[in-house]
């Protein structure tokens, strides 16, 4: 039901989520955050099972910080990551947990970015670009199509709005708003939010003719 | 001529030759097989007979060919029909030289997704029947009512276990056309069209670049680029992609290409871009 | 999640040379049909000659490997050298039997040379630990079937390493072909007694 787009580029990443909350056949609301800060330059965007998806975040960035307070640093990103993926194998055996995420990074000490995939089994995997949910089902052409690895956080924001638009206009589920969030050598970037129309009409609104349903036997 | 028709497809005597009425569905407008050779389980209702084989949590389901890519759409110099060609039974790839696209008539074509078989003969008797429409009607028939034969045919069917999403793409007095029709009883029209379990990945890739006026060669390149975006994340598409132009006088087979140097010809052209990006 | 074996997709394989031995797997990650990562790797360096390889659920070869490595590095330490690839494979096998009622869905390929006779060892087992030692070649994967096919045609017996990498390579190449959830690419490590060539090859991407 939920989409998480993630996506790396030479010094910054950008990593989006949908703003639905709800359940059943319900939306409750609009405006939910579904990022979680891990860090000064370290951030995660979750989705999967209300309630699951905010204790797990919470229970990562708390330890992160416990981790940061006991020791005088931050875990880089690929240890962060690879203890978030520990967490997730262990609650595998134990109880269900279904969290899936998508983790970004800059390494200060190596300069360095990058982007995780993660899904509630455990499985981790270092890509240039992630999506999670139907959502991915649309945006992952259109970011092996258009995706570059050098480009501008301009060019990167239309990439996402690109994805954004596709998922809006083929995707059964209504997922009318996204937030995002750059992350480079300056941390995390404050929240932006993209809100589209309702969708157009499915391949309607490119075409200039428009064949009519007519009667057969005419 | 209408009256013609409307006897052969509505005919409510003549579906008696083929199962008692009572175990037939009860359609108003149906199709009848021309040798009447279709064998049902005896005494047993047919469509409660499939159903069980038929449910995804069954053990004994029949396997369908679901893995495909296909996809049509209209622009201002006709229509593209883009597909692939790869046939998976389970993860087992039976086939990568499938041809997906069913040439009806020199003016129609039509896709292949879902059942190969049912895909295959529904097609072929849809060809038929559209030469027996020429015969009569001294004229070829259009895209919506070959189309709409088709619905017919599969509808009286529904139930049965029949498996196909296609799309019947031509060229008549209107202009180019595409129908989308399946063995649910679906049947529309539109611009774009993407059938099969990579169609998503396609949309992806046409929905981003479509433009009505677009050039002939654009078109083609978008029609082969969307299939070998699906090819590549769709693990059950792949083999080559099949291209085909539908203009006035008719469709030509463009081109066939295997995806693998598509790979590497357009991961050849993305870095040239970025080399190119970083001398700028 | 019908098959835990087919979730993610992999095919890796195990060969024998003379004096030297191949391990070589595909790169696709997948979540079904899915394709998720084109360069993920299965094949995981345990010190300079001796190689595990992963068939099945990627979380749980991500686990078991990183534990692997732990338990290795203890034993490394305390032993003061390097571990023989037999030793390994019953360090494998006990690892995976301590999970004998709730299993790590992994079928492991193990390769390396002995640390001192430089003599080459394949193994594999079932993802309960019962090893299986061969003097040919291991395969474990969503194409096995594939793969043991291309293998029993392919291999011969005594191959040097350039052959042996041809063989491997080819065999693997041609059996995930006919796999729509493995391939993608594919990395080949060829072990010799003073040295590990890894190549990548340029494979179908569909």
């Amino acid at each position: 039901m939920e989409c998480l787009i993630g996506m790396k580029f030479d010094g910054f990443s950008l990593i989006a989520h949908d703003n639905s909350a709800g359940r059943s056949v319900l939306v409750m609301k609009q405006n939910q955050d579904k990022i979680f800060h891990l860090g000064d330059h370290l951030a995660m965007v979750v989705c999967g099972d209300t309630g699951d998806t905010v204790y797990f975040g919470e229970f990562i960035q708390k330890n992160l910080a416990y981790y940061r307070i006991k020791n005088g640093y931050s875990l880089s990103p690929s240890a962060a990551v690879n203890y978030t993926r520990h967490e997730m194998a262990k609650r595998l055996r134990q109880a269900p947990n279904l969290v899936n995420l998508i983790m970004t990074g800059y390494d200060e000490s190596t300069k360095q970015t990058s982007l995780y995939f993660m899904d509630y089994l455990g499985t981790l995997a270092d890509v240039p670009f992630a999506a999670h949910g139907y959502g991915s089902y649309f945006a992952l052409s259109t970011l092996d199509r258009y995706h570059r690895s050098n480009m501008s956080k301009e060019e990167a924001e239309g990439l996402l709005l690109k994805c954004i638009l596709e998922v809006q206009k083929r995707l059964v589920i209504n997922l009318p708003s996204f937030s995002f969030y750059f992350v480079d050598e300056n941390g995390v970037s404050s929240k932006r939010t993209v809100k589209t129309e309702p969708a157009k009409v499915v391949g309607e609104s490119t075409g200039e003719q428009q064949s009519e349903e007519m009667d057969v036997f005419v | 001529m209408a009256s013609v028709l409307a006897d052969k497809y509505c005919s409510k005597s003549l579906r008696g030759i083929l199962m008692d009425g009572e175990c037939g569905p009860g359609h108003e407008y149906n199709y009848q097989p021309l040798n009447n050779s279709f064998t049902v389980p005896p005494g047993i209702d047919p469509h409660h007979f499939v159903s069980p084989f038929m449910s995804d949590s069954s053990d004994c389901k029949i396997k369908f060919n679901h893995g495909t890519t296909t996809l049509a759409f209209k622009f201002q110099h006709g229509v593209i029909v883009a597909v692939d060609s790869r046939a998976t039974a389970g993860s087992y790839i039976a086939s990568q030289t499938v041809k997906k696209v069913i040439e009806i008539n020199p003016y129609l074509l039509g896709t292949m997704a879902g059942g190969a078989a049912d895909c295959a003969y529904w097609e072929r008797q849809l060809s038929f029947e559209c030469r027996i429409y020429e015969l009569r009607n001294k004229e070829r028939i259009s895209v919506a009512a070959a189309s709409k034969l088709l619905a017919n045919m599969v509808s009286y069917y529904k139930g049965y276990g029949l498996s196909m999403g296609t799309m019947i793409c031509g060229w008549d007095k209107k202009g180019p056309g595409i129908y989308y029709v399946d063995t649910d009883g679906n049947r529309f029209t539109n611009n774009i069209f993407s059938v099969g379990s990579g169609s998503t990945y396609a949309y992806g890739v046409i929905d981003s670049t479509y433009k009505w006026s677009m050039s002939i060669e654009e078109a083609r390149e978008l029609g082969k680029r969307a299939i070998y975006h699906a090819t590549y994340r769709d693990s059950y598409s792949g083999g080559v992609v099949n291209l085909y132009h539908v203009q006035e006088d008719g469709w030509t087979k463009v081109s066939q290409t295997d995806v693998k140097s598509l790979h590497y010809q357009y991961e050849e052209e993305k870095n040239k871009e970025i080399i190119n990006n970083e001398e700028l | 999640m019908a098959n835990p074996f087919e979730y993610n997709g992999s095919a890796v394989v195990g060969m024998i040379g003379s004096g030297c031995v191949a391990i070589a797997a595909d790169r696709r990650l997948g979540i079904q049909g899915q394709t998720i990562a084109t360069t993920f790797d299965k094949i995981y360096p345990m010190n300079e000659s001796l190689y595990i390889g992963f068939y099945g659920l990627a979380t749980d070869a991500l686990t078991v490997s990183s534990r692997l490595k732990y338990q290795l590095n203890l034993y490394q330490l305390r032993e003061n050298r390097q571990i023989k690839p037999k030793a390994f494979m019953h360090m494998t096998s006990n690892l995976l039997y301590s999970k004998r009622f709730g299993y790590y869905f992994v079928e492991p390929v193990i390769a390396g040379l002995d640390p001192v006779t430089k003599d080459p060892y394949i193994a594999t087992m079932d993802l309960i630990g019962c090893p299986m030692e061969t003097k040919d070649f291991v395969v474990v994967g969503t194409c096995s079937e594939q793969l043991y096919g291309m293998c029993e045609s392919l291999w011969k017996p005594d191959l040097e390493p350039e052959d042996l990498f041809e063989t491997i390579s080819q065999a693997l190449m041609n059996a995930v072909d006919r796999d729509a959830l493995s391939g993608w690419g594919a990395i080949v490590h060829v072990i010799e007694k003073d040295k590990v060539t890894t190549r990548t090859l340029k494979a179908r991407m569909d």
